[in-house]
Order: C-alpha cells, then structure tokens, then sequence
C-alpha cells in the first residue's frame, strides 16, 4: 500500500519554482528523508503536502485518496500529523491542553454539549483527558503535564510537538528537522523514539532532516531535492554513493574526485 | 499591620453609622485598599472584608452615596482575586453583597439600582465579547450591532412598532420577553454570521475597521428603516416596550417580608434577572474556556498555521466565536430594552463597542472577573463619578464655565485610564494567566 503518491507536483512564487516537478511515493510503515541543501524546496514541498500551500501543478494522493489542493484542516483529518521546522507550540497553553488541541478532531462532542457541559461533554473531555495523559507518558513528558509549553527546554518542546501531531492520531507523520538544535546523545535518543513510534504505532514517517547520520541511520528510503527538483531517490546506500548528491553537497569537481 | 487593617476597618463602621456620606466613604475605599494589600491570617482577611461590607452598606442604606457601591464592587474582586481566603467565605460575602447589600442600598437610593443594572447589562455584554476578543483574539470593533439587533428583536414586538408591517396583536405581552431571549440569539446569532462571513476572512487590524464598519451599518439601519416600511421607527426611536409582569415577584418578596413600591420593583427584578443571566454568562464562558471549542479559539489566535494543522478549521471556529459573543448581546438587548422601556439607534454608537470593548481590555482579556470588573469600572465611571464631579464643580465653582464640564470629559478620562492601563498594566487590572504568559513572552 502506499502512503502517499505525489506526482509531478510544482510550486512557484512568481519567478521562483521552489518545487518543480517533484513525484515520489512511500509506502506504508516506512520511514522516509527528504533532504538537501539548503533552500531546496523541502519545507515548501512539506507545505505542499499538508495542504498550506496548494501544488500549481500535479497531484497529492494520500493512502489513494486525492487530497490535492485540501485546506490544512482536511489533510489533518485525513490522517496527516507533522510538527514545524521552528517549533510551533501553542506556548501560553499548557503541555497537557497542547495535546487536548492536537486530539480536537476526535473529541466527539458538539456544540451545545459544549456549553452545558452536559454528562456527554464531561464524559468525553475526561477520556480525552485520560488518552492526552496516556500520550504524554508514552513520550515522557508527564511530569510537565501542567507546564506552559514555553517553559519547557527545548527538547522537551521538539518532543511535545511530536507528542502533539501523535494526539491526531495520524496515519502520516511528517517531521520537518526533528534533530535540529540536539547534540548528540539527543539525535541518538530521538532516533530510538523515532524507530519506536514506526513499530508500536505502525505510522508512515517522512522525515526532512540536516543530520546525515541520524538520516542514514534511520531511512528506509530517501529523497534529494536540489533546487526544487528531485535529483536521487534510493536507499541509504545508493544516495550516498549517488554521484548527484555529492555534487549538490560538496560541490562540482568533489564527486569525481571523491569516488 | 493585621491589626491596624482592622481598626482602619473598624473605624470605617463608625463612620458609616455615624456620618455617612462621600467623605465616610472615601475613608472607606482606603480602608478597602489596605485590607486588600496587607497579608493577613485567612481569619484577619475574612473579618476584615466582612467588616467593610457592613460598614459599606451601612453607609449605603444611610447616605445613599453610591461611592459606597464601588467598595462593594471592590471587595467582591478582592473575594475573587485574593488568596487565602475560605471558599465558603467568598460565596457567603459574595452572595450577600450581591442578594442584600445591594438591594438593601438600592431602596435607600435607587439609583444604585440603575447602576447595579447597567454594570450587569455591560458585564455580560463584556463577556460576551471576552470569547471573540480575549479567547478567540478577533478585534470586534462593531460590537454594539449584537446588542442593537437584540435590543429591536423585542423592541418591535413588544411594542406597538409591529403593526405597521404585519397584521396581529401588537404589543405582545410582556411575558413574551422570555421567548424572545431565546429568540434574540437566534436574530443575532444570525447577525453575526452574517456580519462574520465577510468580515471573518481578515485578520487583525483590517477585521477591527470591517467590523467597525458593519457595526456602523446596523446602526444607520436602525436610524433610516422607518420609510419606506417603518420597521425601527428611526431616530425617535421605540417606545413604550412591554415589560414581563412581575406580580409572582411581587408576592414572592412579599412572602419573605419585602414590601415593593412602584418604583423599586421593577428595578429589583431587573436586577436580579441581570443577575441570574451574568450567572449564565459566566458559566457558559466557563463551559466553553474549558471544552474543545475554546481550545481551538486559543489555539488559533496564538498560531494560526498549527491550529490548521491540528484539523481546526479556520473560519467556521472564527465564525462560531463571533456568533457566541453575538449571542450574549443580543439577550442582553432584550433585557435592555424591557427595563428601559425605550430603544433608540443612539444607545448602539460606535462609543458604546469602544466602550465595552475598553471594559474587556480594562480587566484583562480573556479573564472572566477582568471583564465584569471592566464594566463595572467604567459604568461607574461614566453614569455616576463624572456626573457627580461635574455636578460638584457646576455647584460649587459656578464660575468655572459650562465648557469645561467634567461630564463632557468622559470620553477624554477614558482615554486615559486606556492610555495609562497600556503603559503600567498592559495585561489588565485582573489578567488571565494565559494572557500574562504571551504579554510576558512579548516582552
């Protein structure tokens, strides 16, 4: 089954063609990169998924369906969760309220409910309330439950926010730099999580991602945008010795001289 | 400290039995102003204030000097506001200020009443639009147009106003009322979808001058729909309109031994309606601050684009705030045009969504006691302190000329309580803890 299957999506912003031509696929369970350079058209190609931006051209099929050209809210309820390249929490609620917003689409309970307060409304809200709780000690962050979101340190909020695309309960999760800002043993650790929410969740993970060790470590299969357009698609092992991929990273001249 | 709180208290008492007046009464607010900054025991606190009511409505009862209501105001923020004090206790003072302290001051000097009526019209109005502005972050700057729209959905039926258009009774009895409440938040629930469709795909500033327009619009309305139909009867306005009849009220303040004359039963039955719908008021806030729908009107005026991304959908949820906060105006409307018994296009000015929307701003956008705070500040403000200094100035300093009439500065002393909020409490005299994390984050 495949996840998603773009094909020959274009984006321009006047004369700039910041994705140009783009079609790749994933398949279901996988975890998949989208790197390059930077400036690439990996953020706008994300937009363009999640429905921010819609393609000038080509489509955007998702799990088979057409979602080409859905408002963001819509590509959420198809199933789409994705966190922001620089973080976008709400930082004046707390963790807890983070997630109970990232769960707004399945908390069943309409209008009037809502403003009585009526037993439906409270049932819900305390189940809601029990799974939110239930998600923040699966990643960790129960301790901080009633904590402003922009208190916490800073990998604690890149972790939130994927706790918070995880409260949809997304059949695709899109990850814009995850690693960006960690040292290390932070990349390491987010690895592992990363590794762990494809096997005990079963979601389909794309990943836009700097760190090429984390990238080479955890991909099935990666992509490399240069300039808007897709220049390799292929396992770790084929991008990396892609003559392409050297030339955009290092420049002309190094991939003859480097193979 | 404790003990000198209680004695300025206790000294207040005196006062208030022995030579009640503006001057007993000032001491009093002092005395207030004390009580509120001093730490004190939870028992020193409770006997304190409990003193201070006494000792205020006494005053009230005797004098009638309605400075005496803003230290009953005052004290029921230090009962929301202060820590340490008992639940029980807050809800007993609360309660009999609210139930007896009040109407007690308002059969020595009904004017009480009018205020007591006017601060609960403006607070529900003020949390009404705490959901567009504070929650959902939408600058309404036509606000006002809910409350006219409600004010003539009864204003025209419960007067003689309908017979030129349609065939029936008219004016409906005053029971009636009731239904067209619920009526009025359909009518302007209505209005607000139709003002919030268009108006609702701007943002920010662009959406503060659309709404001002459209506010506007329905206030012209009202000023020119008497021809070629005559629906709003024009400037002149609608009068009489029919009020509910309250014979039950009567004999039930009869049963517990309260005697009503013609002119305060009326009054105290609007005051307490008021009463039981700031109640609702804060309570439906409170339902929807704390239910999926007020999460995502947070969550959309802090980050638009992850509020999207979270599958909440633009302007249906923008739209659903606008109606909400319409919604409480238009009941209001009602209320107001029943007690006044008279409507006109000039009570749903500009000056008066500005107005509400200061108290808002005053109290702390986005926090429930901020915004009745708000309306209480400046209804006092407007209806009774500048009245009175002018009244003071006119008889005392008779050569001052009329120009420079204080009553005639309301809108330049409102400017600057706005002007000197912004510069030393820009988050508002009670901010909500939310509000105080992004004013903080701003700064």
């Amino acid at each position: 089954m495949k996840a998603l299957e773009v094909t020959h999506a274009t984006k321009r912003f006047g004369g700039l063609v910041a994705v140009n031509d783009v079609s790749l696929t994933v398949n279901q369970g996988e975890i998949f990169s989208v790197i390059g350079p930077n400036g690439a058209g990996k953020t706008t190609f994300f937009n363009l998924l999640t429905g921010i931006y819609a393609p000038d051209e080509g489509r955007i099929l998702l799990f088979g369906k057409d979602i080409t050209g859905f408002p963001p809210d819509r590509v959420a309820k198809e199933g789409v969760g994705r966190t922001f390249q620089n973080i976008r929490l709400f930082g004046a609620m707390t963790v807890l309220e983070n997630l109970l917003v990232g769960m707004h689409i399945h908390i069943r309970v309409p209008y009037f409910h809502a403003v009585f307060r009526t037993p439906l409304a409270r049932r819900e809200e305390k189940r809601a309330e029990e799974e939110a709780k239930r998600l923040l000690e699966y990643v960790g962050l129960l301790h901080r439950k009633d904590e402003l979101a922009k208190n916490l340190p800073y990998g604690e909020q890149r972790k939130l926010e994927i706790a918070r695309a995880l409260a949809l309960k997304p059949r695709l999760l899109l990850l814009d730099e995850p690693a960006a800002g960690m040292n290390p043993k932070e990349t390491e650790e987010l690895q592992a999580f990363i590794q762990k929410l494809r096997e005990e969740l079963g979601v389909t993970i794309v990943l836009i991602e700097h760190d090429m060790r984390l990238v080479m470590r955890i991909s099935h299969r990666i992509a490399v945008l240069e300039y808007g357009s897709k220049i390799a698609e292929g396992t770790p092992e084929e991008v990396r010795t892609n003559p392409r991929v050297i030339e955009a990273y290092l420049g002309k001249g190094a991939a003859g001289g480097g193979a | 400290m404790s003990a000198l709180s209680l004695l300025l208290s206790l000294a207040f008492l005196a006062l208030a039995f022995l030579a009640p007046g503006a001057l007993a009464n000032l001491f009093g607010l002092g005395a207030l102003a004390v009580a509120t900054f001093v730490r004190l025991s939870p028992q020193g606190r409770t006997l304190n204030l409990a003193l201070l009511t006494l000792a205020f409505t006494l005053g009230l009862m005797r004098s009638g000097n309605t400075l005496g209501l803003i230290g009953l105001v005052g004290i029921l923020v230090a009962l929301t506001t202060l820590p340490r004090i008992p639940t029980w206790v807050r809800a007993l003072l609360g309660l009999a200020i609210l139930l007896l302290s009040v109407p007690l001051a308002g059969f020595a000097n009904t004017f009480v009443f009018e205020l007591g009526i006017q601060i609960g019209i403006y607070a529900a109005m003020a949390l009404g639009l705490n959901v567009v502005v504070g929650m959902a972050g939408l600058l309404d700057l036509g606000y006002a147009a809910f409350f006219a729209v409600g004010a003539y959905t009864w204003a025209i039926f419960g007067s003689e106003q309908a017979k030129n258009f349609m065939q029936g009774n008219f004016p409906l009895p005053g029971e009636y009322m009731y239904l067209f409440m619920g009526i009025a938040i359909v009518t302007t629930a209505l209005t607000g979808l139709l003002i919030g469709l268009p108006a609702l795909r701007l943002r920010g500033d662009y959406l503060a001058i659309v709404t001002l327009g459209l506010g506007e619009v329905v206030r012209i309305l009202a000023n020119n729909l008497d021809h070629p139909v005559n629906f709003t009867n024009g400037p002149q306005g609608i009068t009489p309109v029919q009020r509910p009849p309250i014979d039950w009220f009567r004999e039930l303040m009869a049963a517990i031994g309260v005697r009503l004359d013609q002119t305060t039963d009326y009054q105290l039955f609007f005051y307490f309606l008021v009463l039981v719908m700031i109640g609702l008021v804060v309570l439906v806030n409170l339902n929807l601050a704390n239910s999926r729908f007020g999460r995502a009107w947070v969550a959309i005026r802090e980050d638009e684009i992850a509020a999207r991304s979270m599958g909440i959908p633009l302007l249906p949820t923008k739209l659903l705030a606008f109606m909400t906060g319409a919604a409480f105006s238009g009941v209001m409307g009602v209320i107001f045009a029943a007690q006044r018994t008279f409507v006109s296009p000039e009570s749903f000015t500009l000056l008066a969504s500005i107005t509400i929307l200061g108290m808002v701003i005053l109290g702390g956008m986005g926090s429930i006691p901020g915004a009745i705070l708000g309306a209480a500040a400046l209804t006092i403000l407007n209806l009774d302190i500048l009245k009175t200094f002018s009244e003071f100035v006119r008889t005392s300093l008779p050569q001052i000329p009329s120009q420079v009439d204080p009553a005639k500065y309301e809108r330049l002393v409102f400017g600057l309580i706005l002007v000197l909020m912004m510069i030393f409490r820009p988050e508002g005299l009670i901010p909500e803890k939310r509000h105080r994390a992004e004013m903080e984050e701003g700064a």
